[in-house]
């Protein structure tokens, strides 16, 4: 699940790129309160081929842009959360709801149709929430 | 020919002049609001639903019971009554009349874009009026909603709340038979808060004074639109604080979402882009409840009646100097044309 709402929009300063999109995504669904390069290293790795420095640089950039905190713990950095994945959305959601495309019926209705060539986009979002829904019901 | 000519050029000036630059105006406190470093898109909805029903409802109130005001003889009860001094009241009542003319035939163009949809009585809507009954019935928090469903079998319906006084939330049978009983609990959570609030009345008015400014669309559709979709993240957020399951409502807004085999749907990437802010914004909620930052959102509509009847007073109140000096231009325009 990558949050890049409105991907190559300006001025969005919390704008992420699909790895930093991933690594929040571990660390907001796990509810790390601290963690290391390792840690998200140990999930992501499961997923994916990628190398620790590729990680360390993605805890980097996303400190740089406010999403995390950090505090050195010897010789290693110790991360944690600043923002709670609401927070994050509420500040992303200028910009949706900006570009936000205005239906014309006056009934209030659940949600508007989207075109059909995001189907595949409903799909992921549909297996999202099935995923966070068993690890709501795990943890 | 010298009476007509202030209804005619009173009424252009209002709709091609105050109007649009009503919206300017409008345009430029949004901008100024969305760009405040303390504004969030989520918050502020109703001062943003009042600029913008304002910029046209308040002009276009003001000037026509100015109309009604403006008499020659100073009241316009006597305009009504009296038959003598009848003829005095021609110009006000033929610009009133003109501008009531103008706002009856967009008004009822708008109004006939959104009839509800039409409840169904076959065997199968039965039985889903049975589920909801049974549904809203062990479902303390959707109480309010007893009485108040309709379901129909229009093609690609699935839920929305309709009517513009007398509320109801229509539930689609084909979307419905997709959802779990957990799924159309939330579902009609998201529903009641429309209902509460009276949405289709807002919704209904905001298009109306959108398409009765010559610029509004143009200058206002953005950040109508922008409404709207914060509106309906305000309704998730009001559906999961009343013990909706943010993940059932979630799933419930893809398949509302979803169009059906028989819809030609082509609305922009963006309104994906706002599913997954909703969808996005459900998720966290499952994680940490919402709280409820300030007011409840539904304060809106009852202020903008207030506002719109104390607009409408005013003239009989202070006078009806703006329209006075429309008058009297419009008649020197005319002898400087004529002459």
């Amino acid at each position: 699940m990558s949050f890049r709402l409105r991907p190559g929009k300006r001025g969005l300063e919390l704008r992420l790129h699909e790895l930093e999109a991933a690594t929040m995504e571990v660390v907001w669904s796990r509810r790390w309160a601290a963690f290391t390069v390792g840690d998200v290293l140990a999930v992501l790795e499961r997923q994916r081929d990628i190398a620790y420095t590729t990680v360390m640089t993605t805890l980097g950039r996303l400190f740089e842009k406010g999403l995390l905190e950090r505090r050195r713990e010897g010789r290693r950095y110790l991360y944690s959360p600043k923002l709670t994945r609401e927070q994050f959305l509420e500040g992303t959601a200028r910009e949706v709801l900006e570009g936000a495309v205005g239906g014309s019926q006056a009934m209030a209705l659940l949600a508007e149709k989207v075109s059909l060539a995001s189907a595949g986009e409903l799909d992921d979002l549909e297996a999202l929430i099935h995923r966070r829904r068993e690890e709501l019901e795990g943890g | 020919m010298a009476e007509a000519i202030f209804p005619v050029l009173g009424t252009i000036f209002v709709l091609a002049v105050v109007l649009p630059v009503s919206a300017l105006l409008t345009k430029g406190a949004l901008l100024a609001l969305e760009r405040s470093p303390w504004n969030s898109p989520l918050h502020g909805l109703e001062g943003r639903y009042l600029l913008l029903t304002g910029s046209s409802a308040l002009p276009l109130a003001w000037f026509l019971s100015a109309g009604v005001h403006q008499t020659e003889t100073g009241s316009s009860l006597s305009c009504l009554l009296d038959h003598h001094t009848a003829a005095l009241c021609f110009e006000p009542a033929f610009f009133t009349a003109t501008l009531v003319l103008a706002l009856f035939s967009v008004g009822a163009r708008v109004l006939r874009r959104h009839r509800g949809a039409p409840s169904s009585r076959s065997a199968s809507a039965r039985a889903l009026a049975l589920r909801l009954e049974a549904l809203i019935a062990r479902t303390p928090a959707l109480g309010p909603l007893r009485g108040r469903t309709v379901v129909t079998e229009l093609g690609g319906h699935a839920l929305g709340t309709q009517g513009l006084l007398v509320r109801r939330v229509a539930v689609g049978v084909h979307f419905a038979a997709t959802l779990s009983d957990e799924l159309l609990a939330s579902a009609l959570a998201h529903e009641l808060e429309h209902v509460r609030a009276f949405d289709p009345l807002r919704y209904v008015a905001l298009e109306l004074a959108l398409a009765l400014n010559p610029l509004g669309h143009r200058l206002l559709g953005r950040h109508a639109a922008a409404w709207r979709g914060a509106r309906e993240a305000h309704c998730d957020r009001e559906a999961v604080l009343h013990g909706a399951a943010p993940l059932a409502l979630a799933s419930a807004l893809l398949r509302a979402a979803r169009p059906g085999p028989s819809e030609a749907v082509a609305l922009g990437a963006a309104d994906a882009s706002l599913l997954r802010l909703r969808v996005g914004l459900l998720l966290a909620f499952a994680e940490h409840r919402p709280t409820r930052c300030c007011r409840r959102g539904r304060s809106g509509l009852q202020l903008a009646v207030a506002v719109l009847a104390l607009t409408l007073i005013s003239p009989h109140q202070t006078g009806t100097a703006a329209l006075d000096l429309l008058h009297v231009g419009a008649e020197r325009a005319l002898s400087y044309l004529w002459s």
